[in-house]
């Protein structure tokens, strides 16, 4: 694989456009010689000029290809042979027809391409508005609670009991810390943002980041436990430790938000060749069918959630997770377990341990 | 409390340095508010605070600027301020001698336990010199430095050289993040790419040999990419 990197597009495309052209001459020689199927052959090179402007690049090879079969057709396999004749109609007829239909079958095919890139590009566009809107909608929820709560508390400050301004105030906190939250999942998606991914992975040690993203999690949820199972050898994972620490943490807010009647919340990493795989489980309600499958890109569909569920970052959290892992070139799924509850998991490289002083 | 800690508060959002400035005024500081570089020298050197909070990012100059000059000048304990996105500044400023950080958005509980737990570092170096066979207590975990021995309730936890140098280093400066970069410093004098991994194989035995549980009560915090505090 390697080395076909570092051979030049174009040559790749000369390549092809001779190695078809051989075939066409070799196909048409046999054709000609053992069932003197004469009318096919303009067919074959007909074809042979179609695949070449199909498979290379621009327009330039499908039109060479269609010329230099015009020539072969005429010189080889036409009468007069080996002998260049385009005053019979004949040749002249069906050499303007090849050359035509190469010419549009580059044009088309090229813009086919083209569209194709515009589409993604528009696609990109689309979720990246549509990411906006949800988020702008999103965001305006808290931001409502905040605005109104406290201008109630500074105009109304007598006609309030002391338990509703606790409880405005309560909520006010609340709904800052969510807010807090949503930002550095946005920050997260910008420096991950589309082809420029911006990660910096350093040499992590596994413990020394569960128990700082554990730490995390449990300032927000002093009432949960996470059950833990880690290998007991000493493991280092290349990783922007931020960025993971949101993933485990994102993954665990999930489940203690959206796993109802969940008691058990397990936490486990197992090393398999090479490679550290998490494994978050609860034994909570588990996920439905239809919504595991656009669990991880779904962030634009919160609108058609019931409206608790979006106040817990629900929708962009785990796309949020998706794309971290992704830029770490890890892999992550979701699945419902067989006895109860969900199961979520994503690997990561571990590093090799050489110098173990 | 007779007489008042003196804290400067260089905080450029208005806001800020004034939820700052009520939250210390009602644990009984004295808050010195100043909105921006320039100001923030002025009043550093005119008022002699016991304690700086320092925002990173001020309109006229940069926080880590500011900090070097203070630096320069004396060892008044600084607490930095920053945004998640100025990670690289903050490592910067810990290097420089920035006492903690604190990350905004921070709630007043956390802010304060910083405060508390810089002053306290503050009077522990200036007042009580760490005496050659003093002991330093942290919860039932002793380190008795004259005989170079750390216990975890009155057992013995035996350390290899460097793993004892290390936790005796983290241990005298309690609460105070400490790079990475300055524990390679202190401990091996030289640091080169193997540096870090030779730290956290040492780190990893420490947490290994004193019980230590991820995400449970530890005696070291980690502070994942910048250093470890005790």
């Amino acid at each position: 694989m390697k080395t076909m990197k570092k051979i030049p597009k174009s040559l790749t495309n000369i390549v092809f456009t001779v190695f078809i052209l051989a075939t066409c001459f070799v196909l048409c020689l046999l054709l000609q010689t053992f069932s003197g199927a004469h009318a096919l052959i303009p067919a074959v090179f007909i074809l042979g000029a179609f695949l070449t402007a199909l498979s290379t690049e621009g327009y330039l090879y499908g039109i060479l290809s269609a010329l230099a079969s015009v020539l072969i057709f005429e010189f080889v396999f036409e009468l007069p042979y080996f002998r260049l004749n385009f005053t019979v109609t004949d040749n002249l007829v069906t050499s303007a027809i090849m050359i035509v239909i190469a010419f549009i079958t580059c044009t088309l095919t090229t813009k086919i391409k083209n569209q194709e890139t515009l589409k993604s590009k528009s696609e990109m566009e689309k979720m990246r508005a549509d990411l906006l809107r949800a988020v702008s909608h999103d965001l305006r929820t808290p931001l409502t609670t905040i605005y109104g709560a406290s201008s109630a508390l500074l105009e109304n400050e007598n006609g309030l009991t002391k338990e509703q301004q606790v409880k405005m105030l309560q909520s006010i906190r609340e709904d800052a810390a969510w807010l807090t939250r949503m930002v550095e999942n946005l920050l997260s998606v910008t420096r991950l943002d589309s082809t420029n991914v911006k990660i910096i992975k350093t040499s992590t040690v596994l413990d020394e980041f569960l128990d700082a993203a554990l730490n995390k999690f449990y300032k927000r949820y002093p009432d949960r436990e996470v059950t833990l199972e880690l290998p007991d050898e000493f493991i280092t994972i290349q990783m922007d430790a931020l960025l993971i620490e949101q993933v485990v943490i994102n993954i665990l807010e999930n489940a203690v938000c959206h796993a109802k009647g969940m008691t058990i919340l397990c936490l486990k990493v197992s090393v398999l060749s090479g490679k550290a795989v998490f494994e978050i489980s609860d034994n909570g309600c588990g996920i439905e069918k239809e919504r595991l499958k656009t669990l991880f890109t779904g962030y634009y569909q919160t609108e058609n959630l019931p409206p608790d569920s979006r106040r817990s970052n629900a929708g962009i959290g785990l796309s949020v997770c998706a794309a971290i892992i992704r830029a770490h070139g890890g892999t992550i799924t979701a699945e419902s377990r067989k006895d109860g509850g969900s199961l979520f998991r994503f690997t990561l490289d571990t590093e090799e341990t050489a110098d173990e002083q | 409390m007779s007489s008042k800690y003196k804290i400067l508060v260089v905080e450029d959002e208005k806001n800020i340095r004034h939820l700052i400035g009520a939250l210390l005024e009602a644990d009984g500081y004295q808050a010195v508010p100043a909105r921006d570089y320039a100001n923030g020298k002025m009043l550093y050197f005119s008022h002699r605070p016991d304690l700086v909070i320092l925002d990173l990012g001020l309109p006229d100059g940069d926080g880590v600027d500011l900090l070097r000059e203070i630096r320069r000048d004396s060892l008044t304990p600084v607490i930095v301020l920053s945004a998640r996105i100025d990670e690289s500044d903050k490592v910067e400023a810990l290097d420089l001698g920035a006492n903690d950080y604190v990350t905004k958005p921070f709630s007043s509980a956390e802010l304060m336990a910083r405060v508390r737990s810089a002053l306290r570092t503050a009077a522990f170096h200036s007042g009580t010199e760490i005496s050659l066979d003093g002991t330093f207590t942290l919860d039932d975990l002793v380190i008795n430095y004259g005989a170079r021995k750390v216990f975890i309730a009155q057992s013995e936890i035996k350390l290899t050289h460097t793993e004892y140098d290390i936790l005796s280093y983290l241990s005298r400066c309690p609460g105070k993040v400490v790079t990475y970069n300055a524990i390679i410093k202190e401990i091996w004098g030289y640091s080169d790419s193997g540096s870090i991994k030779k730290l956290q194989v040492n780190m990893a035995n420490i947490r290994k040999k004193l019980g230590a549980k991820p995400g449970k009560k530890n005696y070291i915090e980690n502070e994942l990419g910048i250093g470890y505090r005790m």
